[in-house]
């Protein structure tokens, strides 16, 4: 028998920190086990574990890939295992995957989890991994070029485009910064910085700032995913996905001619908004993963949120911030959190799901009964929107 | 053998006649004689048309700055004594965007926009990479 749509039952979730004493293996398993347990069924029932891959993390890549998980935590009713990567969106894909299991009636429950440790990796061997991987090491990696370099690149044009100004963009900063601040789970809690703090920053790669660039941190989560039929069955915990879409640019840079995505944000999000048959104006919260200020912009330009060119002055009249008519990425975004590799789209589809349970605490949006959400792998090769929301359509 | 410490371009068999071209002096871009596209960076099949009759083109070696980043801090070790480092895409008269660095200029002096030509740079005795230079 085969079922219809996804639902997320169960979540877990270590804080973004970095600390080298904290084990790669004891993140991943206190997450599994809290994600089981959040969901309130017995461990036997899942089916299939599909990981998120750790980037730059070969030896958990290799024990998650080759059914170290379900071994260790002795998960009896296991039929499946896979890694998906697709960089920082790679959540999404395990979504996706996950769905085709559950939509073919074999497997009831999905667990879904994340792990990384950078911090007792040495900074230049990240900033190695994160200058290469992404980026063309014929023509763009002997030119010195780092991953801060590459969106300083597409910032200045942003700037250049639109009129957007660098302290309307360092607002992004302060607001994604006073999320993270009220969350007990950022990297930041506790830590606003103001327009001076962020605009006074070591200038990195113009005109991206230390404080707009992002600290690579460690953090893991988990979630467990069903069906919407086995979801009512659970109860009120259940967040439902509602629609998604997807889209593809480029894998450099450089070749991009959607050069803010801004076109792959609109339709990927009109493909998910019209297959949860919802509209824009309908999300009570947007949520963007794009690890650098100008895309929390273009991203709400795409959705229709603004005209084309207006995102960044909507973060620096404070609405999307807290206490803002239109709250935009209560997760944080890496800047606001901490960056943990592909780990950073799985807390955005965490943050969601509090948000809509209503367990996001001081950063709880009112009525939140619908959620959109847009993560991006790479160095921003797509865009993959999803709609959430409380209850099935 | 060497004293260059700087990642060198890994240069591909159907790349090697752009390499062979900035050796003599030459921007080489590749060109597909089927469908007509210019390709860059250069690719063992034409993307557009999947044609594998790819010939080169030599560029005039002037384009326009599309967009710029001033790089202080946060690259490898290696290239920290190049600091500053002026990372450009620019676009090329011949329909392709190239990434560069400026070079032959200061920071302040830059803008989207502006008018650059290709310098060439040995840095082994194989490789010769295309910088850029306001005009």
């Amino acid at each position: 028998m085969t079922k219809s749509g996804l639902a997320i039952v169960g979540i877990a979730e270590v804080p973004t920190r970095r600390d080298p004493e904290r084990q790669r293996w004891d993140i991943l398993l206190d997450v599994c086990m809290g994600a089981i347990r959040d969901a309130g069924i017995d461990k036997n029932l899942i089916g299939a574990v599909i990981s998120n891959n750790p980037m730059a993390q070969p030896s958990m890549q290799n024990d998650m890939s080759l059914g170290k998980i379900p071994e260790v935590m002795g998960l009896k009713g296991c039929r499946d295992i896979a890694i998906c990567n697709a960089g920082g969106a790679s959540t999404t894909n395990c979504l996706r995957l996950a769905e085709q299991h559950i939509a073919s009636g074999q497997v009831d429950y999905v667990l879904i989890p994340h792990t990384t440790v950078q911090s007792d990796m040495p900074p230049q061997d990240l900033i190695n991994f994160f200058a290469t991987a992404p980026l063309d090491k014929q023509f763009e990696y002997p030119y010195g070029v780092s991953f801060n370099g590459s969106m300083g690149l597409i910032t200045q044009r942003y700037m250049y485009e639109t009129g957007a100004t660098e302290e309307e963009l360092a607002s992004v900063t302060v607001a994604l910064r006073a999320w993270g601040a009220l969350d007990p789970l950022s990297i930041f809690y506790g830590k606003t910085v103001t327009l001076d703090d962020v605009m006074n920053s070591r200038m990195i790669s113009t005109p991206l700032k230390a404080k707009e660039c992002n600290l690579l941190a460690d953090g893991g989560g988990a979630m467990v995913v069903t069906s919407w039929e086995k979801a009512r069955e659970l109860g009120d915990k259940a967040v439902y996905k509602l629609g998604h879409g997807t889209r593809f640019m480029s894998a450099t840079p450089m070749l991009r001619e959607d050069v803010f995505h801004r076109q792959a944000y609109r339709e990927s999000s009109r493909d998910a908004l019209c297959q949860a048959r919802l509209s824009i104006h309908d999300m009570d919260l947007r949520q963007i993963y794009g690890a650098y200020p100008y895309t929390q912009c273009s991203a709400l330009e795409g959705y229709g949120v603004c005209e084309d060119g207006q995102g960044a002055k909507l973060w620096a009249e404070g609405r999307c911030g807290p206490g803002g008519d239109l709250p935009c990425t209560t997760m944080g975004d890496a800047t606001g959190r901490g960056h943990t590799g592909s780990g950073v789209s799985m807390a955005f589809y965490l943050d969601s799901v509090r948000q809509l349970r209503g367990e996001a605490g001081d950063r709880q949006v009112d009525q939140c009964e619908h959620a959109i959400l847009t993560t991006s792998g790479g160095s921003v090769m797509n865009t993959c929107t999803t709609v959430f929301g409380r209850k099935p359509r | 053998m060497s004293d260059y410490k700087k990642p060198l371009p890994e240069i591909q068999p159907y790349s090697q006649p752009f390499w062979d071209g900035t050796k003599k002096g030459l921007l080489l871009i590749q060109h597909c004689n089927a469908c007509d596209a210019n390709i860059f960076y250069p690719r063992r099949d034409c993307p557009e048309c999947w044609s594998q009759d790819l010939g080169w083109i030599k560029a005039s070696g002037r384009a326009t700055v599309y967009t710029y980043s001033v790089t202080y801090e946060g690259v490898e070790q290696k290239f920290v004594e190049d600091l500053p480092i002026i990372l450009a895409w620019i676009d090329l008269p011949e329909g392709i965007r190239m990434h560069t660095n400026l070079v032959e200029c200061q920071p302040e002096d830059v803008a989207i926009g502006m008018e650059v030509e290709v310098v060439f740079r040995s840095i082994t005795e194989d490789i010769t990479l295309p910088f850029f230079r306001p005009v």
